[in-house]
């Protein structure tokens, strides 16, 4: 295998830690992949083949019991929409604030900024379950329990400080040269944004994007707390409350479930893993 | 200058244009500290102020003030004791099996050359995932009937075993549930450390005749020494603040087992009615996050 024309003891040394990593790799990879390939398998399987010992990968009576249940659930679609809607309007509204806010903090210097810099920083350390209660008296007395506007409110105020700070960085790399190239050419603020900032700065906003959005189509204690009926509930929510509602549990319908709320997220994943994966490791989220 | 024109629409005289200058910066971030302060910081006053009152009903009636009756009356609780214990544990264990795959597999993904990207893709993966769908996940792996972990101790000869019904192993899925979900932000956060660290520093090592663990320990570390401290961080924070997985996992049991506070608090504000005491459990909360951010911060640098 190796080359190498050092002595035998430090070869092996060099074999052993080449095959390290790849042990290590090969952790990562069932560690991350068994939960997924399981769910999936066991959401084509029949009620009969889930119990089956020893277990099939590969279901031997594949059935698509579990997906015409989940799709066949009462207000599925609506919950559907109302994801998408949710966590397509807190994603644009967060963006919009966050871009605006990066610009500010990035390129200008001003009285106390500093202080409000460290204003977006904070609250990333509030847990998100804890807000439920304050938040449930003030949007109790605005009237605002079961609306969107309850939800998409606490989402784009949670998901403003992360946006905010991934964003700043990304914008704070861009050249100096650059903004004074623009604004020689007489660039309004919003050309210059779009032109200049927001191209240079993809992977950050991207990033900040992605998470924002997987933040809105995932979140489930606001949902627990500030709905009262399916008007407004979102998928996570209708995952939660399958289990009470059955008693001895439907496992393919569930596991069905568990694929077609996540599919989204894979999909979106898939396409723009690039940016993600460099936006997170080149220190944005520091 | 164009920007303030932009504004104004006409050149605006010198005075007022010095205004706009120094305004400008603070409209840009108006909204995002509008939303910030309107939602969050008020919403953690108003948290504090409603845990030292005590309302009739719910929180309806004239508020009596109390001081820190209804923290008192939270340590005295043995359920409030019984889920400090349990959070704790929680903590220090995702902490530990966090930090430890997430270095194992940041030092793993650094070693690979061209495949280094699609597996750091993979492993940042289970994040994306929603605390639901990793609860009911990992529920099913560890079922009684029907889950993976029991098929496999079936197909060799054993008996399955009731993990659920077992406070100690609930608890044990729960971290590792909590790890495989979470702790791919400190793998990542870990990973762009190592990355940064100049090669040369290695070469300077193997000259020197460190072992690789040497290096590990006495290189390699130090120099990550903030994205570790963040890493810390990241981590004491989602277990603090651990609520959806264990909802859909374990709903708290068996019994009170895997009650973390943040459950607790769920139960105690929305199932008992008692919010004074869940906005004192927000509060406690906050100031556990708050107090280990900054030791680490002062002791990683970060």
């Amino acid at each position: 295998m190796s080359t190498h024309t050092t002595r035998p003891m430090s070869q092996a040394l060099v074999a052993v830690k080449k095959h390290l990593v790849w042990v290590v790799i090969a952790i990562l990879v069932i560690w991350t992949v068994l939960p997924f390939i399981w769910t999936v398998s066991s959401s084509f399987k029949s009620t009969m083949e889930i119990y089956r010992v020893p277990p099939t990968l590969i279901p031997r009576d594949f059935s698509l019991h579990g997906y015409q249940g989940a799709v066949g659930f009462e207000g599925f679609w609506r919950y559907w929409f109302n994801t998408i809607f949710i966590a397509g309007s807190t994603t644009i509204l967060v963006l919009f604030i966050g871009v605006l806010g990066a610009y500010g903090f990035a390129r200008h210097a001003f009285w106390l900024r500093g202080p409000l810099l460290l204003c977006i920083l904070v609250p990333r350390i509030l847990p998100r379950a804890g807000l439920i209660v304050p938040l449930y008296v003030r949007f109790a007395e605005m009237g605002l329990i079961n609306t969107y506007a309850a939800l998409i409110i606490a989402y784009v105020a949670s998901g403003v400080p992360l946006a905010t700070w991934i964003i700043t960085g990304a914008f704070g790399a861009v050249p100096k040269d650059l903004e004074d190239a623009a604004k020689m050419d007489g660039a309004s603020m919003w050309k210059h944004l779009w032109h200049v900032y927001i191209p240079i700065a993809l992977p950050g906003v991207i990033t900040a994007a992605t998470l924002t959005a997987v933040d809105a189509w995932n979140e489930f204690p606001f949902v627990l707390a500030f709905t009262t009926g399916p008007q407004v509930r979102t998928l996570p929510y209708v995952l939660y409350m399958l289990r009470a509602t059955e008693g001895i549990e439907d496992w393919p319908l569930v596991n069905a479930f568990v694929v077609l709320t996540i599919i989204p997220i894979i999909i979106a994943y898939l396409r723009l893993e690039k940016h993600v994966v460099k936006g997170m490791t080149a220190g944005a989220l520091k | 200058m164009s920007v303030e024109q932009g504004v104004m629409g006409k050149p605006p005289s010198a005075r007022k244009r010095l205004r706009l200058k120094t305004v400008f910066p603070y409209l840009l971030i108006f909204p995002a500290i509008f939303m910030v302060i309107w939602i969050l910081g008020i919403s953690v006053i108003e948290s504090f102020i409603l845990s030292l009152q005590r309302f009739p009903f719910f929180i309806t009636g004239v508020p009596e003030f109390v001081g820190v009756q209804n923290y008192l009356d939270l340590f005295r609780s043995m359920v409030f004791q019984s889920s400090l214990r349990v959070s704790l544990i929680f903590v220090a264990g995702s902490i530990a099996l966090g930090m430890l795959i997430s270095l194992g597999f940041a030092l793993a993904l650094y070693k690979l050359v061209k495949s280094r990207r699609y597996f750091s893709a993979l492993a940042l993966l289970p994040y994306l995932i929603s605390g639901v769908a990793i609860g009911t996940m990992w529920r099913f792996l560890f079922s009684g009937d029907v889950g993976l972990i029991n098929m496999i101790l079936r197909s060799i000869g054993q008996s399955g075993v009731a993990w659920f019904s077992n406070p100690t192993w609930a608890l044990l899925i729960l971290i590792l549930a909590n790890a495989w979900g979470r702790s791919p932000v400190s793998t990542m956060v870990m990973l762009s450390g190592l990355q940064s660290i100049d090669p040369e520093i290695y070469d300077a090592a193997k000259i020197d005749g460190c072992t690789p663990w040497k290096t590990l320990w006495h290189v390699t570390l130090p120099q990550i020494k903030p994205q570790f401290g963040f890493s810390l961080i990241w981590l004491n924070f989602v277990a603090f603040s651990m609520f959806d997985i264990v909802l859909a996992m374990t709903r708290g049991g068996p019994g009170r087992s895997t009650e973390v506070l943040a459950v607790r608090m769920y139960y105690l504000a929305f199932e008992h009615f008692d919010v004074p005491g869940g906005a004192a459990i927000l509060i406690m909360l906050l100031l556990a996050n708050i107090i280990v951010s900054a030791v680490v911060l002062k002791y990683f640098k970060v």
